[in-house]
């Protein structure tokens, strides 16, 4: 594979006006590429990996910034930084998990930059795929990185298809347990999508991470207010503790019914190509108290369905192990 | 050839691991042209036929004459839906209509190619294989306004052969590419050498293509008015005797009478 010392020449436009920027992502569809805070961008433009003609940069639109109300709880604009998330007082306060999970990503530098939309929409860190070797998810005929003597040891466990790339994203995981709702925009109108939907697996789209299609931008997130003040828990393991993905995260949203646990979305990051859902701990949660022995009881469904490949199989009870610290209460 | 702004091209190529271009797989721009073209052969058939002048169609009252046992209607059936299926599950995701395919695309493999061996060890061993072979004789058949088709008319029986060369082409590269995935019974492999990899993906996709034209011809010509009695033989069985002393040779094919 070549490298390259500089970056391709690309076109840059830097819309004010949302409306503009949907009218370049329209003309440019495939071709276009929506800038945020750049960080999962020019690493695929200088490689070459990935060629578009022009980049739409959304930082200088103020409607795609601030943290606000909305009809049911808060609304958050895709290009806030993450570091914007971490220092809000409201969402300290009523959605902890995402400012925990925020506060998780990547190092300080890159969440002084790097984009709540930019984290969510960011492409999966297979390095096979990364390389710009023609791989399913490339568009290609084979998976390199599911083979005898592929490295595999951050590759997924759950929902394998063809490709066994997972999420990167720390938020993503925040968001689905926070049940919240992604506000997608094209010169045809708005669709709101649940953050459960908004992330896609490679049975249906294997060569997307996101239901967004071209000339889409992701402009907003909307959690809801019912999981505002609830309990949460969310950790993150990773061979560094700073700049660097999750081996495997967890983020877990618990209704607590007196001391006993009511609904609950635990969710684990770094096992699929999707946040991935433990519905069946979720179900036998309810009603137990967050305890040692209810952690015990319930870990071990954690891992439940996982197909393991060459060097991933650790990663089986760590999940275990991350749902048992969620609910020892 | 030209397609959008690029032409049309027969393959798609990669580069393999180690940066070399190879063969990806069969260029699906292809689709439309094929698609295009076998219904421009349809609509230049629908004005032959209509501008030729056509006797009376033979009557389907009267004795009716066993053309296809159940378990050979069976297996058209089952084939017909299997290709259907796995036709919606491949090409449905390439023009766009995205969805969980591939386990059913697989299933449905499967199932067309035990319906396909059942079908060769019953045509082998149990029926008369020669009454759908394609010879000399067929030409004259052909050539000649006289002479009338055995069971099988020589354009059946074309028919037939490509379908049979396609659809083996279709499940044998089918049967590799079904290795170089997980199932319930293996872990995928990987084994294949990229080249190779690409060429039978060539060939899955080239023989599905192909296929698509002759399946469109396929059931254009079981729909025309005047081959509808071999469509309707399909579904239960018969053909009359008037359709018989019209449209084949009595002497060469001598069907079974069936109970009304």
């Amino acid at each position: 594979m070549p490298s390259f010392d500089v970056m391709p020449e690309v076109q840059l436009y830097q819309p004010v006006e949302l409306a503009d920027a949907l009218k370049l992502a329209d003309q440019l569809g495939e071709h276009g590429w929506l800038l945020g805070g750049g960080q999962d961008t020019y690493g695929w433009l200088k490689d070459r990996a990935k060629q578009p003609r022009a980049m739409i940069d959304l930082n200088g639109i103020e409607a795609l910034h601030g943290i606000r109300d909305s009809d049911d709880g808060l609304e958050i604009g895709a290009a806030s930084t993450l570091r914007d998330i971490i220092g809000n007082d409201r969402i300290n306060r009523e959605f902890g998990l995402l400012a925990q999970a925020a506060g998780r990503v990547a190092s300080p530098q890159i969440r002084n930059v790097g984009t709540l939309g930019g984290n969510l929409s960011q492409d999966t860190r297979c390095w096979y795929y990364r390389r710009g070797l023609d791989c399913y998810r490339a568009g290609g005929n084979i998976c390199y990185a599911d083979g005898p003597e592929a490295m595999n040891r951050e590759h997924c466990l759950f929902g394998a298809s063809r490709c066994v790339a997972v999420s990167p994203s720390d938020t993503a995981t925040a968001l689905v347990a926070l049940d919240a709702s992604m506000i997608v925009q094209s010169v045809d109108g708005q669709r709101k999508i649940a953050a459960e939907d908004f992330f896609v697996g490679p049975d249906t789209h294997i060569t997307q991470m996101t239901a967004l299609d071209a000339g889409e931008i992701l402009t907003a997130v909307r959690i809801p207010s019912r999981w505002a003040g609830k309990h949460f828990y969310f950790e993150k393991v990773a061979d560094r503790n700073v700049w660097d993905f999750a081996l495997v995260s967890i983020a877990a949203a618990i209704s607590m019914d007196g001391d006993l646990i009511g609904d609950s979305r635990i969710v684990c990051g770094g096992v699929a190509c999707e946040p991935h859902r433990l519905k069946q701990v979720e179900r036998r949660a309810r009603g137990k108290a967050l305890s040692v022995e209810t952690a015990d009881e319930l870990a071990p469904l954690a891992s439940q369905g996982a197909n393991p490949i060459n060097y991933n199989h650790f990663k089986m009870p760590l999940m275990e192990n991350l749902v048992r610290r969620a609910l020892r209460g | 050839m030209r397609y959008g702004d690029k032409p049309v091209q027969i393959a798609t190529y990669k580069h393999d691991v180690w940066g070399r271009e190879v063969l990806r797989g069969v260029s699906w721009d292809l689709l439309w042209l094929i698609i295009v073209a076998a219904f421009i052969a349809i609509a230049l058939h629908a004005i032959y036929e209509a501008l030729r002048k056509r006797g009376d169609r033979p009557s389907s009252e009267g004795e009716r004459l066993n053309r296809h046992d159940a378990i050979d209607r069976a297996f058209h059936w089952v084939m017909a839906a299997s290709v259907f299926t796995l036709l919606v599950t491949g090409i449905f995701p390439i023009i766009g209509l995205e969805f969980a395919w591939l386990d059913i695309h697989w299933i449905a493999g499967i199932a067309l190619t035990l319906v396909v061996v059942l079908h060769i060890i019953r045509s082998v061993f149990f029926q008369d294989l020669s009454s759908m072979s394609l010879g000399p004789g067929d030409l004259k058949e052909v050539l000649s306004d006289k002479q009338k088709p055995g069971k099988y008319s020589p354009a059946q029986k074309g028919m037939h052969a490509a379908v049979t060369i396609l659809t083996l082409l279709v499940i044998a590269s089918g049967l590799v590419m079904f290795s170089m995935i997980d199932t319930p019974w293996w872990d995928r492999s990987n084994a294949l050498p990229e080249t190779t990899l690409g060429l039978v993906f060539f060939v899955h996709g080239l023989s599905t293509l192909c296929l698509i034209g002759l399946l469109c011809l396929h059931i254009y010509f079981g729909l025309r008015p005047e081959k509808l009695f071999y469509t309707r033989s399909m579904i239960k069985g018969w053909i009359s005797r008037d359709e018989l002393l019209a449209n084949h040779d009595p002497e060469r094919w001598t069907p079974d009478k069936t109970p009304n």
